[in-house]
C-alpha cells in the first residue's frame, strides 16, 4: 500500500513533467466524457421533470383504464375506444371515484334564428364528460372555465351542454338557447349551460396541463360537450369510450385495484389496459434506458478515441523513458512496480479527464436546463446523480489504465541491459 | 570466498544475424571491500562483464557467484533483490530521473524496497550531506552540476546501504576536478565504509584509486594485478600493475596515498 502511493507519486510527477503531451491527451478523455455526462445528467433531468409532472398529475392514488394497450402502439398512435361497464368499475374493491369521457359525432343543429330561419345541421364531435372529472381530476381536465354568464354541468344532470366558445359563435348559439342534437335515436334539444373559456395558450398544454388537456387539444375548438349520462340517451352504451380516470380509497394500493380493476372489465369484454404512475414511470424509465443505450454507443466511440490517444502517449511516454526504466530496474524495481507505475500513470491522465469532463459535462446540463427554461420555458430538473459521478471517475481511470495496458506491459519487460544502453 | 567469482564466463548475444561474443572463458575473483579498477578498449567486453557483476545479466556460460548465490540459478525475482539490496551503480551519464529532486532520486531504490517514507528522507538526506550536496536536496538534476549530479547518483547508488558498488566510467562525463572528487568519494566508501567499489574506466586517475586493475581484451582478462589472498586462483596470465601493496582486504595501502 505504501508503495502504491509512492508509485501514484511518481506516476504523477511524470505527468507533470510532460504538461503539454498530459494536457492534449487528457483533452482527448474529457471531450468523450464530458458529452457523456452532460447527456445522461439531461436524461436523467427529463425523466425526474416528467416523472414529477406524471404524479403531480396522477398523484399516487389514480389510474387511467384506456383502450388497448396504450404503450404498445407508441406514444402518438390515437387512443382505442372501448366498452365500458362503468358501474361494474364502481363496484370493484378499492375504487373511490371513476369519470369517465366518451365521444361520438353527432348531428347538431342550431335553434332557428329571429326570422324563424333554421340553419342547417352539421356533423360534429360530441364529448360525454362524468361530472366527477370536472369536480375531481381538475388535475387532468386543467382549469375548465365558463365564460361569464354560464356555468359548468352540475352533477346529476342531464340534457344539457357546454360549447367551445368558436363553435358557439359559428352556430350563433347563447347560454339558455336550446341545441339539437342527434345521435343514433331520436334527436334532444339540450339546453346550453356555458360557453367555454378558450384556452390560455394553447402550445403550452402539454407541458402545463401534462395529460389533461388531451381531449381539448384535439378538438381545434368545435366541440360539444355533454354530461356522460347524456350520451346513453343519444347513442346507448357503445364502445365510444376514450378514457376513464379512476381514484382509489385511501390505504389501497393503486397498482393493485388497477390490476383488479383491468381483469374484471376485460372479463366483461372491455379491451382495456390499466395505467398507474408506475407504469407510466416504468414507460419513461424504459425510454431513458432506449436513449442511454443510444448515448453509450456514441460515448463508446469517443471513449475509444479517447483510450487510442491515452494509449499512444504511454508509447511515447514508454519510449522516451526507456533509459529511466532500465535505471529503475537497475536500482531494484520489479517488471510489477514498472507496469504499475505506468498503469497509475495512464490511469491518472484517464481520471484528470473523467473529473474535467465531469465538471464540464454537469456545467453543459446546466446551461441546457437554463436555456430550456429561458427560451422554451420547460423547467428540465437539473439532477447532479452521485453514481454517475462516482462511475464517470472509475470508469475513466479504468479507460486510462485500459489503454496503458499495452505501453506498460512493454515497459515492464523490457530487458534491464537493453533499457540502459538505449540512447 | 570471494565476494565476487566468476568462473570460465562466456557471454553472447545477438546482433542482428551476428552472434557476438563479448566474454570468452573469463575468470574473475573480488574481494570484499576492494577497490577494482576495469580497463581496456573499446569491445572489450567491460560493459558486459560489468552487467554480469551487477546482476543485471547472467551469462551465457560458465559460473557467476555473488556471495555464493549463483546468478544462473538465479530467478528474476531474485535477480531483482540482489540489485535492489547488495549492489549500487553509478553510470557515465548519471541516469538520474529529471522529473525527480535530489532527494528523491536518492530515495528511489528505497521506495522499491518498501522503506518507510520518513526513514527514507532521513537516508537520502543524511547521504546527500555524506556527498556534500545537503545544500541542494530540493534541486532537480537540471539544476545540477555535472558533479553535483553524479554524487547524487552516488548517493543513490548507497541508499539501500549495498555492499558493492558498481561504477561504469564515473568521471567520464566531469571535468578533472569533478573527477576527481568523484574518485575521492568513491575511495572513501571503500576505505571508510569497507563497500567493495568496482570501476569501470577508461580513466588511468580513476585506476590510481584502485588496489588492483583488470585489463580486459577480447572477452578474456589480460592481465590483472597481483592480488595477495585467496582469490588469486582465477587462472590467467598475471601482470602485476597494481599500485601500493594492497593488502588481503584492500583496505589498508592507498587510503590517502
Amino acid at each position: 500500500m505504501r508503495k502504491l502511493w509512492d508509485f501514484f507519486q511518481l506516476a504523477g510527477q511524470s505527468i507533470l513533467h510532460r504538461r503539454m503531451r498530459s494536457w492534449l491527451t487528457v483533452i482527448g478523455v474529457f471531450i468523450g466524457i464530458t458529452a457523456v455526462v452532460a447527456l445522461l445528467s439531461i436524461g436523467f433531468g427529463l425523466e425526474r421533470t416528467v416523472t414529477d409532472q406524471v404524479t403531480g398529475v396522477f398523484g399516487y392514488d389514480t389510474f387511467v383504464v384506456a383502450g388497448g394497450d396504450m404503450f404498445g402502439g407508441g406514444p402518438h398512435s390515437e387512443p382505442e375506444q372501448y366498452a365500458l361497464d362503468i358501474d361494474l368499475l364502481r363496484s370493484i374493491d378499492g375504487v373511490k371515484t371513476v369519470a369517465a369521457l366518451r365521444e361520438r359525432n353527432g348531428f347538431i343543429q342550431a335553434p332557428a334564428d329571429e326570422n324563424g330561419v333554421t340553419p342547417p345541421g352539421a356533423f360534429m364531435p360530441v364529448i360525454g364528460l362524468s361530472s366527477e372529472l370536472l369536480t375531481d381530476f381538475q388535475a387532468f381536465t386543467g382549469e375548465l372555465k365558463a365564460l361569464p354568464g354560464g356555468r359548468l354541468f352540475d352533477p346529476g344532470e342531464s340534457n344539457v351542454m357546454m360549447l367551445d366558445e368558436e363553435i358557439a359563435e359559428r352556430l350563433g348559439v347563447e347560454v339558455g338557447d336550446l341545441v339539437y342534437v342527434a345521435g343514433d335515436g331520436e334527436g334532444l334539444d339540450l339546453e346550453v349551460v356555458g360557453i367555454m373559456a378558450p384556452e390560455e395558450d394553447a402550445s403550452e398544454d402539454d407541458s402545463e396541463d401534462g395529460f389533461g388537456m388531451q381531449f381539448r387539444s384535439g378538438s381545434d375548438g368545435d366541440t360539444i360537450y355533454v354530461p356522460f349520462g347524456t350520451m346513453d340517451l343519444l347513442w346507448n352504451e357503445e364502445p365510444d369510450v376514450l378514457v376513464t380516470l379512476v381514484r382509489t380509497k385511501e390505504g389501497y394500493d393503486v397498482d393493485d385495484v388497477a390490476d383488479r380493476a383491468e381483469a374484471a372489465l376485460n372479463e366483461r369484454g372491455s379491451d382495456i389496459s390499466t395505467i398507474t404512475a408506475t407504469d407510466i414511470s416504468a414507460f419513461i424509465e424504459d425510454f431513458m434506458t432506449t436513449i442511454s443505450a443510444f448515448l453509450a454507443g456514441i460515448a463508446g466511440i469517443s471513449l475509444l478515441v479517447g483510450g487510442v490517444g491515452v494509449m499512444n502517449t504511454m508509447f511515447t511516454s514508454v519510449l522516451e523513458r526507456t533509459k529511466e526504466i532500465g535505471v529503475m530496474k537497475a536500482v531494484g524495481a520489479k517488471n510489477s512496480h514498472v507496469l504499475t507505475i505506468f498503469l497509475i500513470e495512464s490511469g491518472l491522465m484517464g481520471f484528470v479527464g473523467g473529473l474535467v469532463g465531469t465538471v464540464l459535462g454537469l456545467g453543459l446540463d446546466l446551461v441546457a436546463s437554463r436555456v430550456l427554461e429561458r427560451v422554451f420555458d420547460f423547467p428540465l430538473a437539473v439532477v447532479v446523480n452521485p453514481g454517475l459521478i462516482a462511475w464517470t471517475l472509475i470508469g475513466s481511470f479504468g479507460l486510462g489504465a485500459l489503454a496503458g495496458i499495452w505501453p506498460a506491459w512493454r515497459a515492464s519487460r523490457l530487458q534491464v541491459v537493453d533499457a540502459l544502453r538505449y540512447e | 570466498m570471494a565476494l565476487l567469482h566468476l568462473k570460465a564466463i562466456t557471454k553472447e548475444y545477438q546482433l542482428g544475424k551476428t552472434t557476438v561474443r563479448a566474454l570468452r572463458g573469463l575468470d574473475l575473483a573480488i574481494d570484499a571491500g576492494e577497490i577494482v579498477a576495469i580497463m581496456g578498449p573499446s569491445g572489450s567486453g567491460k560493459s558486459t562483464l560489468m552487467h554480469i557483476l551487477g546482476a543485471l545479466d547472467v551469462p551465457t556460460d560458465g559460473l557467476a557467484l555473488i556471495d555464493g548465490q549463483d546468478l544462473q540459478a538465479l530467478k528474476e525475482r531474485k535477480l531483482v533483490a540482489l540489485r535492489g539490496r547488495r549492489i549500487g551503480f553509478v553510470f557515465q551519464t548519471f541516469n538520474l530521473i529529471q522529473t525527480l529532486s535530489a532527494q528523491r532520486n536518492v530515495e528511489l531504490p528505497m521506495v522499491f524496497q518498501g522503506v518507510s517514507k520518513r526513514e527514507r528522507a532521513r537516508r537520502a538526506r543524511d547521504l546527500l550531506a555524506r556527498v556534500g550536496l545537503s545544500e541542494r536536496v530540493h534541486h532537480k538534476p537540471s539544476e545540477l552540476s555535472g558533479g553535483e549530479r553524479q554524487r547524487v547518483a552516488v548517493a543513490r547508488a548507497l541508499a539501500n546501504e549495498p555492499e558493492i558498488i558498481l561504477a561504469d566510467e564515473p568521471t567520464g562525463n566531469l571535468d578533472t576536478e569533478s573527477g576527481q572528487s568523484i574518485l575521492e568519494l568513491l575511495r572513501d566508501l571503500s576505505v571508510e565504509d569497507g563497500k567493495t567499489v568496482i570501476l569501470v574506466t577508461h580513466d588511468p586517475e580513476a585506476a590510481d584509486i584502485a588496489n588492483r586493475v583488470i585489463r580486459l581484451r577480447d572477452g578474456v582478462v589480460a592481465s590483472k594485478a597481483r592480488h595477495i589472498g585467496e582469490a588469486s586462483q582465477t587462472a590467467s596470465p598475471d601482470g602485476v600493475e597494481s599500485d601500493s601493496g594492497a593488502s588481503a582486504s584492500g583496505q589498508g595501502g592507498d587510503a590517502d596515498a
